[in-house]
């Protein structure tokens, strides 16, 4: 941080030393504090993605290139048409820093300021999904504390504004020890005529601006600029910059704006985060090409004497911005009054393209639109780390466990076992659309009141693998995710992405980042998903200990099923129905929870993704649906196919006897067969009578399908074939209670 | 017979737009059933009426405390009186028994943790206004999702004696057990009524078990409850002006 | 008649019957994880500090008192409601 002197005082601000430069020359005089404090929220790193902005750019412009993306990066959230009238809107954020000084809270504003993003494009929020990362919780009460009231705060906030979390993730490792990562997301539906009257531009002249929500106090005054530093040990003291969700007011909020919407005079919606009212005021603006005179003395605050810097500062939760048509006005503000929401008529639009700023007849803030709204780009400086290639080349030991005492520890361990205990203090239920619930899918899948349609989204990453290869982690990832709807049967239509790491100022940490963007940008381009929005979370580090977060690029994926009939589920079946494993296993133990579990190893070759190969697979497998083969369906990952296959007997208590001979590339070891996660493939169930015809579609396909083996009804998975190894016999009740057992056994005491 | 239904909204019912939608778009049975703000609740205009489940008032102070003390109860009490159906799903049983309309109270979930999955409830009266189509000891599949389910009462005698007692918690085999119970409710009781059987609340959600697309036992359970208040409501006569 | 202001600070805890989950819990957790093992019995409740115009700390208690059950603001089915303290607000 540095001192700056402005026309009324000296302020502390984290603008360097050029950018000060650059803000008194175009302005031409020093600035007032008001809009220096402005200009130091809007250029940090959070809100105006200044060291990330020359790398998103390699995305292809997702509204230029499909006519079904409504709405791209840079709006509040993304939007896709789906047909029939109606359209999806969609964003995943990051809520990093605060979650790890104040789990509860910090996880609760998170999902507040998430379920506002898509709120303010005019839809309704119907779920949220929630990828987390944190230390490993054995014997670490810190990791312990963090993990249960992160995941209280999300549940405590979905559940009383009444949506459902449908999805997550979560993944353990010492580098989120100390960084832990509080990522979330949000889908809203609705028709497409109320998203028209929604956009996060204010672009007619002589429209009212109206504050609705909450007060407005003195809380997490700089919480952007401490999203854009790492976590010190001075951050107890950073305390205050924590806000305190309210999921009550917000569930009126989301009642009253989406009736206010109804009514047909809202012309432009916005919602309150990062940098409150400047920032919301200088998007709607800047990006509508107007300007604006604005009297924050009208503004309802909560806390007495507040100043004119401390309200355009202010980052007080569950406020949003409405433009509102001046015929209209009355009604809006009717329908704010039915639900007894604060609200406040604070200023008008105009043609100037100037943000007045007037503090009752004081004018405290006078500077272009545009001028907040773009910050000058860094270009930042990357360099693949000197450790990878060493990295790269660890081996794995010979295998000499005993194979099913390997399946065993692996199928209890933190990143496999059952997620249950977080996922029943969700309400995933409410709002009756829950078809495929928590469990029961690689994905959350929800009907579509209203059209045949149903959604299927999912999220995550992996960071091991990411943290060898950023390129094909992130790449992977989108495997993955995208695999995880495919699973259930649906298309993927587009992609929101959370970029989680660590300080983009060290050439090394930033090495990971573009080269995840790079990985990212290719494949959706050539498997024509569009990127319809993102969020970069940089400084996931921790100066104390030296520790950076693995490079996480979440990704999530939303994908459409057309009709009931073509859901596909996870658990399998039927007895004496057969199962094929979809897609090539490759010697890649790099990053693998094998390595990691059993061997406390990090390095090895980890997986690589062939955008062709994927292709052809998720073609295949569509073929495969249209004609009904598939009966039951699960992605390949964490811990190789037995613990796929064994996760698909849970549910409804099947066992299955496999035979290996000749089911895989004969130059891989029996660890590589058994525990590599490389990435694309499926395990599916299928009728005996259908295997001529579903080998016929993989060879017109060019895809490896191989039978492993068949569904009995006794608990235990036998395995033969193995190379040089006697048979493997596995007691499914104990596995599935490994499964169940981790988490609870560690949280509860 | 036009039979007239209020599911009222309190700031903070999350489940109202759900129990509409069964009563509207999945019972075809002459069922009209209107989301009316509580503030503007008339009792003259309704057959029977909901209290759907949610967070009314954000569970400020106490879940159902504030709700229960709107204009909308005191309307309901006209009802009440009268003898029309009342039911009170989840939050809406909270704010019931707030109202006094029902015995007990619901407390904070023995695990201290909200639990959202599907359980068994037996039926244990079989009589009253939103059981009369269910059979005496009956297994219903029906999801709970709450975080203060555990019912208590300080007169759980006079309850078993007039037979208050609707619905209890229950396995697969329908034994009451500590494991079936999942939120520690004294007797394992999920639901109970009045003395004069017309009003009922519940803590499982009969809107989310009511169609087979959402239900994961293939059960559509949730229907009986609906069925058996548009039963009752035709038994005793419209009451709505326009009946 | 001077009214001044006075504080009543209330605190709502659950009767012995209804249980209290919360306590037990913190109970368990301190002895379990940091070796409290002094620590006999914890029992949580809800406080409320409430500002009352009166004429005396007698009226402002009586005026609590009264909203307390008749609002019921305490559950009388399952907690117990207790007065810890009126004083003088100074202003």
């Amino acid at each position: 941080m540095r001192k700056v002197k402005t026309k009324d005082t000296e302020l502390e601000v984290d603008l360097t030393e050029s950018e000060v430069k650059y803000i008194k020359d175009f302005l031409k005089r020093e600035p007032t504090t008001t809009e220096l404090g402005m200009l130091d929220i809007m250029w940090s790193e959070h809100c105006s993605y200044k060291s990330s902005r020359p790398k998103l750019k390699q995305f292809e412009d997702a509204e230029q290139n499909y006519d079904y993306v409504l709405a791209g990066p840079g709006q509040d959230a993304g939007v896709i048409d789906i047909g029939d009238g109606y359209c999806l809107s969609f964003r995943i954020e990051s809520h990093n820093h605060p979650s790890a000084i104040e789990p509860y809270h910090g996880a609760m504003t998170g999902i507040g300021g998430i379920i506002r993003d898509v709120l303010c494009m005019g839809v309704r929020p119907i779920a949220l999904l929630d990828p987390l990362r944190f230390g490993p919780l054995k014997n670490n009460p810190h990791s312990q504390w963090l993990f249960k009231y992160v995941v209280k705060g999300i549940a405590d906030y979905g559940n009383c504004t009444g949506i459902p979390t449908i999805g997550g993730e979560v993944e353990f490792d010492k580098s989120f020890e100390n960084n832990c990562l509080v990522n979330v997301a949000c889908i809203g539906f609705g028709p497409i005529e109320d998203f028209k009257h929604a956009p996060s531009r204010a672009d007619y002249p002589g429209d009212y601006l109206v504050l609705m929500g909450g007060s407005t106090g003195r809380d997490g005054i700089h919480g952007v600029t401490f999203a854009s530093r790492t976590l010190t040990e001075m951050s107890e003291a950073d305390r205050p910059a924590v806000q305190i969700g309210d999921p009550f007011t917000k569930k009126m909020i989301i009642e009253a704006t989406l009736e206010a919407i109804k009514t047909g005079y809202v012309r432009g919606c916005k919602d309150l985060g990062g940098g409150g009212i400047s920032c919301a005021l200088s998007e709607l603006t800047g990006n509508g090409g107007t300007g604006a005179e604005i009297d924050i003395s009208k503004i309802f605050t909560r806390e007495p004497g507040m100043n004119s810097f401390e309200i355009m500062l202010s980052e007080s939760q569950e406020r949003m911005a409405f433009v509102v048509q001046s015929e209209g006005l009355e009604k809006v503000l009717d329908v704010f009054k039915k639900f007894e929401i604060s609200h406040a008529v604070i200023g008008k639009t105009d043609d100037s393209k100037i943000l007045k700023i007037f503090d009752g007849n004081n004018l405290v803030v006078n500077l272009t639109s545009e001028a907040l709204a773009h910050s000058p780009v860094i270009q930042r400086e990357e360099k693949k780390p000197s450790y990878i290639d060493e990295l790269l080349t660890q081996k794995t030991p010979d295998l000499t466990i005993e194979i099913d005492k390997v399946i065993y520890t692996l199928i209890g361990s933190e990143n496999i076992c059952s997620k249950e205990w977080i996922y029943r203090q969700y309400d995933h239920e409410v709002g009756v659309r829950s078809v495929v619930k928590c469990g029961d899918g690689d994905s959350g899948v929800l009907r579509l009141i209203g059209t045949n349609k149903f959604l299927a989204a999912s999220v995550g990453v992996n960071s091991k693998h990411s943290f060898l290869d950023p390129y094909n982690g992130a790449k992977g990832g989108l495997v993955e995710v995208s695999g995880n709807v495919i699973a259930n049967g649906a298309k993927p239509r587009a992609m929101v992405n959370c970029c989680n790491f660590g300080n983009p100022e060290k050439p090394e940490s930033y090495w990971f980042f573009s080269q995840a963007v790079q990985g990212m940008a290719d494949f959706c381009r050539v498997m024509r998903i569009p990127v319809i929005g993102g969020n970069v979370s940089f400084y996931n580090e921790d100066d104390v200990s030296h520790t950076t977060i693995k490079p996480t690029p979440t990704i999530m994926i939303v994908g459409i099923i057309e009709g009931e009939k073509n859901i596909v589920t996870l658990p399998f079946k039927k007895s004496g129905n057969e199962i094929l494993i979809i897609g090539d296993t490759k010697a890649e133990l790099g990053g693998s929870e094998y390595n990691s579990v059993v061997y406390n190893i990090e390095g090895g070759n980890p997986p690589k993704v062939d955008e062709n190969q994927v292709k052809r697979t998720w073609n295949f497998l569509f073929e495969l649906y249209d004609k009904h083969f598939v009966k039951a369906n699960h992605d390949v990952n964490k811990g190789g196919f037995v613990i796929t296959v064994a996760e698909m007997c849970f549910k409804n208590n099947f066992g299955a006897d496999l035979d290996l001979t000749n089911c895989f590339d004969n130059s891989l070891r029996n660890d590589e067969v058994l525990f590599s996660e490389s990435v694309g493939r499926f395990i599916i169930e299928s009728e005996p009578k259908d295997y001529e015809k579903i080998l016929k579609i993989a060879k017109k396909n060019n895809v490896t399908v191989k039978k492993i083996g068949i569904l009995i009804s006794s608990p235990e998975i036998n395995i033969t074939g193995i190379k040089n190894s006697k048979d493997i016999k596995l007691d499914l009740n104990k596995m599935k209670n490994l499964y169940d057992i981790t988490i609870p056994n560690i949280m509860e005491i | 017979m036009n039979i007239k239904i209020a599911v009222i909204q309190f700031p903070g019912s999350n489940c109202d737009l759900d129990t509409l939608h069964v009563l509207n778009n999945v019972i075809s049975n002459g069922v009209e059933a209107e989301l009316i703000w509580h503030n503007n609740f008339k009792e003259s205009n309704y057959d029977g009426c909901v209290l759907p489940g949610g967070f009314s008032f954000g569970d400020y102070l106490r879940s159902g405390i504030i709700a229960a003390h709107s204009p909308a109860l005191d309307q309901a009490r006209v009802m009440l009186k009268d003898g029309r159906p009342i039911i009170g799903i989840c939050n809406g049983f909270q704010i019931l028994t707030e109202a006094q309309f029902l015995p007990g109270a619901l407390l904070q979930n023995d695990s201290l943790k909200f639990i959202c999955k599907w359980v068994n409830i037996k039926v244990e009266n079989n009589k009253t206004a939103f059981s009369n189509k269910m059979k005496k000891d009956q297994i219903l599949n029906i999801p709970i999702a709450h975080g203060e389910g555990r019912y208590f009462t300080d007169n759980l005698k006079e309850l078993v004696e007039n037979n208050q007692i609707v619905f209890r918690y229950v396995n697969n085999r329908g034994e009451i057990t500590k494991e079936a119970n999942p939120n520690g409710s004294m007797e394992s009781i999920a639901g109970v009524c009045n003395l004069e059987q017309n009003c009922l609340g519940l803590m499982p959600h009969p809107e989310r078990a009511s169609e087979l697309i959402l239900s994961p036992k293939e059960t559509t359970h949730g229907l009986l409850f609906f069925d058996s208040m548009i039963e009752f409501i035709k038994k005793k006569g419209a009451h709505n002006e326009k009946g | 008649m001077d009214n001044s202001e006075f504080i009543v600070e209330v605190v709502l805890e659950n009767k012995p019957a209804a249980r209290d989950p919360t306590g037990e819990t913190i109970k368990r957790d301190l002895l379990a994880k940091k070796g409290y093992n002094s620590i006999t019995s914890v029992r949580s409740g809800h406080y409320l500090r409430i500002y009352v115009k009166a004429s005396n700390q007698e009226e402002a208690q009586v005026i609590v008192n009264k909203m307390c059950n008749d609002l019921r603001i305490f559950n009388p089915i399952t907690q117990s409601f207790n007065i810890l303290k009126v004083s003088d607000k100074k202003s």
